[in-house]
């Protein structure tokens, strides 16, 4: 081999080891994205159930139960639809009726939304932004967020 | 002024350090290549280690070392080659650009945002010399208690203090605290149970319900657990009852008891046809005439000095300090949302963003009146 | 009015960045040795102001001084010290104040202990620093000044939010920043190097000291930082893939790459342009980093600083550094004389495959970070990317460097010998596989990737410490002759040793306690049993207290093995008054390198509370592995050859060399 086919060589393979790269990194997409949805969303857009969805909103006030074990069902709501979820382990320590929630996890046929990871607002002035600016846009007024700061 | 010669001093120290190099006698510079040389003979020595180490062999280290040679001569063809010749100017460009950045950009800056008007305030220092800031008090008895958790006493006197502030959590904690020390009294039920039922805004809780029959049962003739009790049957609806109980009431009380009106208002808002939207939830009002069943009413001559404030408010709007009074007196007699429209009023002279807006919400944040709305 | 004093310093110290920016420039360009020697004055004054500046603040959080709006807004007077202290960094603007500073330092650093470097090359790499140092100074006094007061003071102030006030949050910003900030010289020297359109041979050995300090704080700082997220946040993860903790993983995995590729730039010359953009890319992304943390553009359990106006004014940093960067490269590159030829299979071509994964599997993280930030920009839709993207992507493209890390060191400059050194490593791997084989007999089940992930952690262990071996001879030699050896080993080697033996024992941490974890989520009573890790815990019921700033309740555990009772664990729930927030304070126990976490979820009606338990086998050897590949940093830093070059040495070197000719 000559320097040269050498050289082109090396390029070759490292080009080649960056399309791989690339590949998995749109198949890890393809794979692995969750869109994010406020109920409202859920009943004009057709979501189908199993999909991997993040589900934003406010935990319905008076809608926490809490079932067999640490299971607990609650109702997101964006104040024009509301969904049923059920949430199998410890929730934050934020979690709170009335406050803004993020849940992760897919919708069954019958419409309850299982989730697997439940987020709550982080801090008192912090509400998670997906969140905030839908619910914003649909012209829901906030409870306790600081307008003065 | 001590303050200003500091920041001449300060100003000046900067200028000097950064002018005196300018000032020192420039000289040739060296071009680079010497440090190259550095290198490669180090790259040779460590060649030598390596090779006497028997971490590589002979054949690869002469290699090498034939390699390292070749740029090290070339390395020292450039070292020599290299000099620059001296400029000898006098960069007084350099020195004018020191000597007017410093204080221009630095005042300029400063006094866009700085208060060189406030003194430092450290809180120890405020906490030996209060004055008459009534938050300083409250924040000094505080930090007692918060050494002295088990003094009784001490939260019995903060609780009461804590609601004419508006700060009804905290109220409802130290009543909770002094009862848990001092033992149960009507006194700390009660006081807990009303900053509870101001915090529901006006609505008799089950937990306010439960200290009031407490209350009741160490003391069955306490006027005020029973108003409340009676006020509580009231707004769950069941009238007959609540009729009975504020009956009962009024009958156990001598005739020139300062409650007798309040009590018999209800009554005759019960007895009447139609469910008279009056007679629900207590206005503020009826919260302090309430109060006044276990104290004396002191309010009076202030809410008259009060009102003739906001008069003179009203003439003259351009007084940050009456406004700040002003709205710190109606929440001192709980008077909140007169509080708040007075915060409203004031805001619109002295806009949120200005340094005298700011001021406002700070103490509104500090008195806990809500501006969320006012604010915008 | 010290506090005025602080704030009058803070805009005199970026009048003084400016001037360490501008004149030195001049010098350059002049040839003017006065101007050149301002930089490193500026820089030192600099520093002072920026520091007393600091000192101010911290000061003014020591004394609860509520008249300073940055005091009130995060911190209260009940706080214990440490975290008044802690505080300083523990919000938007005192953070920056910290860039601020450690930025001020490593200039003053440069001052001080650059007087071996060329004196153009100097005055470059401060006028570079001063223009960074500049635009952050800007930022701070325009859109975040920490020294803004409030008339009338408040009596108290709002508290520093609960889940940072942590001994972890403590240092965890700092250590990060040295890191981050530490990457802005080899940027500085990067820019220097392309303005004066040459780089001398010594370059890599100047800028290799401080990149390679940079990169041990920055993997400090990202352990603490994932230390503190297991034991603080309660949820028992140690690494989230959240985008906060990308922001700071992208800077170091760049930094990785360019403390590798810098070995083959001092030692064949090679790698030079590469080396160089490396530079700048490796700032770009802690710059970017900062944007990402600093600006709230990102939806993040822990971003705490949301205003438009401070995002758009770092973004413009960003792009003025970045764009600035890489315009200047793109017009200089090509002066810069490439070096050294080599074979494919080499100890360059060993690093330059490392290069090549390492900045991939960085693009890999930046991708999956910005993406949905870019969608949502460009089409409004929302998505978010999760650990299953990054673990797959990254996960896979670590595997071959891994395999490949243990042959790098075996292999010699310019040819080696791929069987060779493949051969050498028979042992190592032969161990790791044994190993396995062994834990897959006593653990009976279990994920069979896990066990090739064991085996591939040990590997590396040993194949670094096969590095050693080798180089001190040992059986091959007499065993007195070898330990002379072996102590004669330069540091370095020592150091890369080190730094690749954490990555094994790290690796062994993260699979173990990924593929062997139980968890159990129980609704427990007082007297009620679970069972973990071999362990079996009693709960015994709870306990009210009282802390300075908060009141909690505290769970007690009884743990016991086979019958006996061993220790015990508190877990609590906290409240924190000012600002009436929840927290989570799991109790962990330690065993070995294992460990047993119990944390506390909601109490249900009947005296009952919802128990999640965890047992963490050698979950410890993520954080070790970290600290050693920290001390691999450090060693190799202490290495004297790095130190060639030091004026002293140059000069009296130089005669020798015009002797000799």
């Amino acid at each position: 081999m000559t320097r040269k086919q050498k050289r082109l060589v090396v390029i070759g393979g490292g080009v080649a080891f960056l399309l791989a790269a690339v590949l998995l990194v749109m198949f890890a997409f393809s794979q692995s994205i969750a869109y994010f949805y406020v109920p409202g969303d859920l009943q004009t857009e057709n979501v189908a159930p199993g999909t991997r969805i993040r589900l934003g909103g406010l935990v319905e006030a008076g809608s926490v139960r809490r079932g067999e074990g640490s299971t607990i069902t609650f109702t997101v709501t964006d104040t024009l639809a509301t969904v049923p979820v059920t949430y199998t382990g410890i929730l934050p320590d934020l979690f709170r009726e009335g406050q803004g929630v993020v849940a992760e996890g897919a919708l069954g046929g019958d419409g309850l939304f299982v989730a697997d990871t439940v987020l709550a607002k982080h801090d008192e002035t912090y509400m998670p932004k997906d969140v905030a600016d839908r619910l914003e846009a649909q012209g829901v007024q906030l409870s306790g967020k600081e307008t003065i700061k | 002024m001590l303050f200003w010669i500091l920041v001449a001093i300060l100003t000046a120290a900067v200028a000097v350090a950064l002018i005196l190099p300018l000032l020192r006698r420039t000289e040739t510079v060296a071009a680079g290549g010497s440090h190259d040389v550095a290198v490669y003979r180090d790259q040779l020595e460590e060649l030598k280690r390596d090779e006497a180490a028997g971490l590589i062999g002979s054949g690869e280290a002469e290699i090498a070392r034939a390699e390292v040679a070749r740029r090290l001569i070339a390395a020292t063809r450039n070292a020599d080659t290299g000099t620059i010749d001296p400029a000898g100017r006098r960069n007084r460009l350099a020195q004018a650009v020191v000597i007017l950045l410093l204080p221009a950009l630095g005042l300029c800056l400063y006094l866009a945002t700085g208060r060189p008007d406030l003194p430092s305030q450290p809180l120890a220092q405020r906490l030996a010399d209060p004055g008459n800031d009534v938050s300083i008090l409250i924040a000094k008895a505080e930090n007692h208690l918060a050494r002295n958790p088990g003094d009784g006493a001490g939260w019995e006197v903060l609780a009461p203090i804590y609601v004419r502030n508006g700060r009804l959590e905290d109220a409802v904690n130290a009543y909770a605290q002094a009862a848990r020390l001092l033992g149960a009294s009507p006194e700390r039920l009660d006081g807990r149970a009303e900053a509870l039922i101001m915090l529901a805004d006006g609505i008799v809780t089950d937990e306010a319900r439960k200290l009031f029959e407490q209350s009741v049962s160490l003391a069955p003739d306490n006027p005020r657990a029973r108003y409340y009790l009676a006020l509580a049957l009231e707004q769950e609806g069941d009238r007959d009852a609540a009729r009975a109980a504020y009956e009962a009431l009024a009958k156990g009380s001598p005739a020139d008891a300062p409650w007798l009106s309040l009590v018999n208002r209800h009554i005759a808002g019960l007895s009447g046809e139609t469910a008279d939207t009056a007679a629900g939830n207590p206005t503020a009002a009826d919260i302090a005439a309430a109060q006044d069943m276990s104290t004396e009413d002191r309010g009076q001559m202030i809410a008259g000095m009060v009102e003739s404030l906001a008069a003179k408010l009203a003439d003259d709007p351009a007084d940050l300090e009456g406004w700040q009074r002003l709205i710190r007196s109606y929440v001192v007699l709980d008077q909140r949302p007169q509080a708040q429209a007075a915060l409203r009023t004031a805001l619109k002279r002295f806009p949120a963003e200005s340094q005298n807006g700011r001021t406002l919400l700070a103490l509104a944040r500090d008195l806990s009146i809500p501006v969320e709305d006012v604010g915008q | 009015m010290i506090i005025e004093l602080g704030h009058y310093a803070l805009v005199l110290a970026l009048a003084t960045t400016i001037i360490q920016c501008l004149l030195p420039l001049a010098g350059t360009l002049r040839n003017d040795r006065a101007l050149m020697a301002v930089a490193p004055a500026a820089a030192l004054a600099g520093f002072l102001l920026v520091l007393f500046s600091f000192c101010v603040l911290t000061f003014a959080y020591v004394v609860s001084d509520f008249s300073v709006v940055n005091v009130w807004e995060n911190s209260h007077s009940l706080k214990p010290m440490i975290y008044k202290i802690s505080g300083v960094w523990g919000n938007h603007e005192g953070s920056m104040m910290l860039w601020l500073l450690i930025l001020a330092i490593f200039s003053a650093l440069v001052a001080v202990f650059g007087s071996n470097l060329p004196e153009r090359l100097r005055a470059n790499v401060l006028a570079v620093q001063g223009l960074i140092s500049t635009a952050f100074g800007l930022f701070i006094l325009l859109t975040s000044n920490p020294f803004l007061r409030l008339s009338p003071a408040p009596a108290e102030g709002r508290d520093l939010n609960p889940v940072l006030q942590d001994i972890g949050l403590a240092i965890h910003p700092p250590l990060l920043y040295l890191g981050y900030v530490g990457f802005s010289l080899c940027f500085s020297f990067a820019i220097a190097a392309l303005i004066d359109g040459r780089i001398d041979a010594a370059w890599a050995r100047w800028v290799r000291p401080w990149a390679l300090a940079a990169w041990s704080f920055l993997t400090a700082g990202i352990a603490m930082g994932s230390y503190w997220a297991y034991y603080e946040l309660g949820w028992g993860g140690w690494w989230f893939w959240d985008p906060v903790e990308n922001a700071s993983f992208i800077p170091w995995l760049a930094g990785t790459a360019l403390l590798h590729s810098a070995i083959v730039m001092e030692k064949r010359e090679a790698l030079k342009i590469w080396t160089v953009l490396l530079a700048i890319l490796t700032f770009s992304m802690s710059l970017l980093g900062t944007f990402l943390v600093r600006s709230g553009v990102l939806t993040s359990v822990h971003a705490f600083a949301t205003d438009p106006t401070r995002g758009i004014f770092i973004l413009g940093i960003l792009v003025f550094f970045i764009g600035g960067a890489l315009s200047l490269f793109a017009f200089r590159a090509t002066t810069l004389k490439a070096g050294g030829l080599f074979q494919p299979i080499s100890r360059e071509g060993a690093l330059v495959l490392n290069n090549l994964i390492l900045t991939t599997a960085a693009a890999t993280v930046l991708t999956g970070t910005l993406y949905p930030l870019m969608l949502e920009a460009v089409t409004g839709e929302k998505i978010s990317v999760g650990p299953p993207f990054f673990n797959l992507t990254f996960g896979l493209l670590m595997i071959p460097l891994l395999l490949a890390v243990p042959f790098g060191p075996l292999l010699a400059w310019k040819r080696g010998d791929l069987l060779a050194a493949g051969q050498r490593l028979f042992a190592a791997a032969g161990i790791g596989l044994t190993v396995a084989a062994i834990a897959l007999y006593i653990e009976r089940g279990g994920p069979i990737m896990a066990y090739f992930g064991i085996a591939t952690g040990v590997y590396l262990i040993v194949g670094a410490l096969t590095d050693l071996w080798l180089r001190a001879g040992i059986g091959k030699v007499a065993p007195s002759v070898a330990w002379r050896r072996f102590k004669g080993l330069p540091g370095s080697a020592f150091g890369t040793a080190l730094a690749h033996l954490g990555v094994g024992v790290m690796l062994v941490g993260i699979v173990a306690v990924t593929a062997f974890e139980t968890e159990h989520v129980v609704e427990m009573k007082p007297g009620m049993q679970v069972e973990a890790g071999g362990f079996v815990l009693t709960y015994d019921g709870m306990r009210s207290g009282q802390g300075p700033n908060y009141s909690e309740d505290s769970a007690h555990f009884t743990v016991a093995r086979g019958g006996v009772a061993v220790t015990e664990i508190w877990s609590s729930k906290r409240m924190y008054t000012a600002r009436r927030m929840p927290t989570t304070e799991a109790g962990i126990r330690t065993f070995g390198l294992s460990q047993l976490y119990v944390s506390l979820g909601d109490e249900m009606t009947g005296g009952g509370i919802v128990v999640r338990v965890w047992w963490k086998p050698m979950i410890l050897c993520i954080w070790f592995g970290a600290l050693i590949m920290m001390a691999g940093g450090t060693v190799s830093l202490c290495d004297r050859r790095l130190r060639v070059g030091a004026p002293q040495k140059a000069r009296r070197m130089k005669p020798a060399v015009e002797a000799a000719e």
